[in-house]
């Protein structure tokens, strides 16, 4: 049983996701998955490998396509025209245009390695939101000072150290104005030194007030940039609730022993 | 039709000859490549310029001019070659080259480690050579060598342009007699395909299963 | 070798023919290449993303040019088709056309190699910022595998470069045709290859060093 604490969101919620369901083969690993994300709001998902978390958030940006139940971003049904008999993939075009509405920052960053920080951003400005190269090239230099990379707009990514790249990687998604943000275990690929740098600016946004879900294993950081936390196991969401609960009092049996493997974290209640 | 069918036995001849022209070049290809492919991944600097020199120079130039240079180049300072072992020659100094580049490949890419565990186990220069590196290097070679010799027979066909009539140049004098040119040239076509096919696709199922 | 009297200045006279034979040489391969990279790719995206039934044509394609004779597609298309069905081109059109077939059926491997080495996480990336499956192909995948491809492309240059020789059997007079010919007027044999055998050796190691500058520049490694 989920022992959901159900904290219904002030306004209606940006992401409504209701008994989604995802199988690879015979694995089935979203078993009926039930999320909702106001806006503003900043979930983290936690959870052992395999748990379903990545593919959750794959699904929302239908980077995988789901097998049964709905994803709605602002009322939007994510993959599929609506009609709840026979559902029908979208065309290319539309799932294009729903797509920016739900950014998605990479662990392995995904920047084009040919093109420069700066036309990286601008790629998607132009070519899916339609701004002419000038308001890109402005837009990418206002993003590119944000995350503290001025004077890297004009570096192709291989001149780039990772966290550098992962921050013009939150840039690119950032800069197309997403209802939400989607962060797949942004720091996994970075060395050691470099998290700090990353997570400051997504701490930035965070504080913003941009809505955000990220799939992460930096529980120190999950407890405190997040609104919620959300732990995944086997396919099911088996805890929602606030941080200070979830690492503070970790009645669930699953949970405590996911957590004892971060050695070193250790959770304040306060 | 009948005609084509009357033709046939002249077109095998040509065919058998350019069987045999890309047998010897592979031959003495293999016999003059696969020592200097040694010496160019072992031996001392002295030993392999000149190889690697021989090598660069040979395949920076066209197939078809170094026939040309062997049989009409070759004469001017009284070297005279019959046209068939000019071509002989000129094919198998171009394949060496390959050969050469194929066996260092091979040995190159076998990890240092392979050596150095041989070495560690107390292994003599000999020993590791024939018990460690050439067993490995042989699955290395050969994908590239089956390839290679595809590219030797669709080779040969220059020679035709020496006056070797070989399944090109009777194609050719077949097509003069009889005017019928597209589906001879089909023929001969099915006939280089019908060699090179099979080794092509073993080179392929060699590449899987070695590399 | 000790009798032979060099005489450069007779073949000297000639060295325009071999300069035009050469521009000549580097315009055919540019030209097929060219082509031949567009069926590459065309191919190579049928294949990939296309119908299934028209993979086996072209595989069929692909076999059939690189199992035959350069010399014999040569002939097949210069004398062959012209004899069958009622066209009419010239030598330089015919080969040409030729060698972009048989690059093409090279090259379809390599665009294969180069659009498949496109990491998955690049297309996912555009597809996150709202790109179509067509731009996709156009700002991501093209790009990127191009750049993956370029060495194989580099290689392929300076040989297709080399194989043009093979156009003076056609009597195209391109650099090996204008060696002949300079050597049947002038019977100065070794000469004539003293000057034309460097002239191919320099132009292909420079194409080759031109094209891995441009390789550092450009390249993206796997």
């Amino acid at each position: 049983m989920a022992e959901t604490d159900a904290r219904a969101s002030a306004t209606t919620p940006v992401i409504a996701i209701e008994g989604l369901t995802k199988s690879f083969g015979a694995n089935q690993v979203l078993k009926g998955v039930d999320l909702r994300v106001g806006k503003g709001e900043v979930v983290a998902i936690i959870g052992p490998s395999g748990s379903g978390k990545t593919t959750l958030l794959r699904c929302i940006n239908f980077l995988e396509e789901y097998d049964g139940g709905s994803i709605r971003i602002d009322g939007t049904e994510v993959g599929y025209r609506d009609g709840t008999g026979s559902r029908k993939r979208r065309g290319d075009r539309e799932l294009a245009a729903i797509r920016v509405d739900a950014a998605m920052v990479f662990q392995q960053f995904n920047l084009f390695p040919h093109l420069t920080a700066a036309q990286n951003i601008m790629l998607g400005l132009m070519k899916s939101r339609g701004r002419s190269k000038a308001e890109a090239r402005a837009i990418a230099e206002k993003w590119l000072a944000r995350v503290g990379l001025a004077a890297k707009v004009d570096a192709l990514p291989s001149q780039m150290s990772g966290g550098q790249q992962q921050r013009v990687g939150i840039a690119r998604a950032v800069a197309m104005e997403p209802k939400v943000l989607l962060l797949d275990e942004i720091t996994s690929a970075l060395d050691p030194e470099l998290v700090g740098e990353v997570l400051a600016v997504v701490q930035e946004l965070a504080a913003e007030g941009r809505t955000m879900i990220l799939v992460t294993h930096e529980m120190a950081f999950a407890q405190e940039v997040a609104d919620r936390v959300v732990f995944t196991d086997q396919g099911r969401i088996v805890i929602d609730a606030p941080p200070a609960k979830v690492f503070g009092e970790q009645p669930h049996e699953r949970l405590r022993s996911f957590l004892s493997r971060f050695v070193g974290f250790r959770p304040n209640p306060a | 039709m009948a005609t084509l069918i009357q033709t046939l036995p002249f077109l095998v001849d040509g065919l058998l000859t350019t069987l045999l022209v890309s047998a010897c070049v592979i031959v003495l290809s293999l016999i003059v490549g696969l020592p200097l492919g040694c010496v160019l991944a072992f031996g001392p600097l002295w030993a392999r310029a000149p190889i690697r020199l021989y090598a660069d120079f040979v395949r920076g130039v066209p197939i078809l001019v170094l026939l040309y240079f062997v049989y009409y180049g070759l004469p001017a300072i009284k070297v005279n070659l019959p046209s068939l072992l000019a071509a002989i020659v000129a094919l198998t100094a171009f394949k060496s080259a390959q050969i050469i580049e194929i066996t260092r490949g091979s040995f190159q890419s076998i990890p240092t480690g392979q050596t150095e565990a041989a070495k560690a186990i107390g292994l003599s220069l000999f020993d590791r050579f024939v018990h460690v590196l050439a067993p490995q290097a042989a699955r290395r070679f050969l994908p590239p060598f089956v390839n290679s010799v595809v590219d030797t027979v669709k080779g040969s066909s220059l020679v035709s342009l020496l006056g070797i009539v070989d399944l090109m140049l009777s194609l050719q004098q077949v097509i003069g007699r009889t005017h019928v040119a597209l589906p001879l040239y089909l023929i001969g076509a099915l006939m280089y395909f019908a060699i090179n096919f099979p080794l092509s696709a073993l080179s392929r199922r060699l590449e899987k299963r070695f590399v | 070798m000790a009798n032979y009297h060099f005489n450069f200045a007779i073949v000297w006279r000639y060295a325009g023919k071999l300069f035009e034979g050469l521009l000549l040489s580097l315009e055919l391969a540019a030209a097929s290449i060219a082509i031949g990279m567009a069926i590459g790719l065309v191919l190579a995206l049928i294949s990939l993303d296309g119908p299934k039934w028209a993979r086996p044509l072209i595989a069929a394609y692909v076999e059939f040019v690189r199992n035959v004779p350069l010399l014999l597609l040569v002939y097949l298309v210069f004398y062959g088709i012209p004899s069958a069905i009622d066209l009419q081109y010239d030598a330089v059109t015919s080969f040409v056309a030729t060698l972009s077939i048989y690059s093409g059926a090279y090259l379809v491997e390599v665009m294969r190699a180069g659009l498949e080495a496109v990491p998955r996480g690049l297309i996912e990336a555009g597809k996150s910022i709202g790109l179509t499956p067509m731009k996709v192909l156009w700002h991501v995948r093209l790009p990127t595998a191009m750049r993956i491809a370029l060495p194989s492309l580099s290689n392929t240059y300076v040989s297709l470069f080399k194989d043009t020789s093979i156009a003076s059997a056609i009597a195209v007079p391109e650099l090996a045709y204008g060696m002949r010919w300079i050597e049947t007027q002038t019977f100065r044999t070794v000469e004539v290859y003293l000057l034309a055998t460097p002239i191919y050796l320099i132009t292909s190691y420079a194409i080759l060093l031109l094209l891995r500058l441009a390789e550092r520049r450009y390249a993206i490694a796997r």
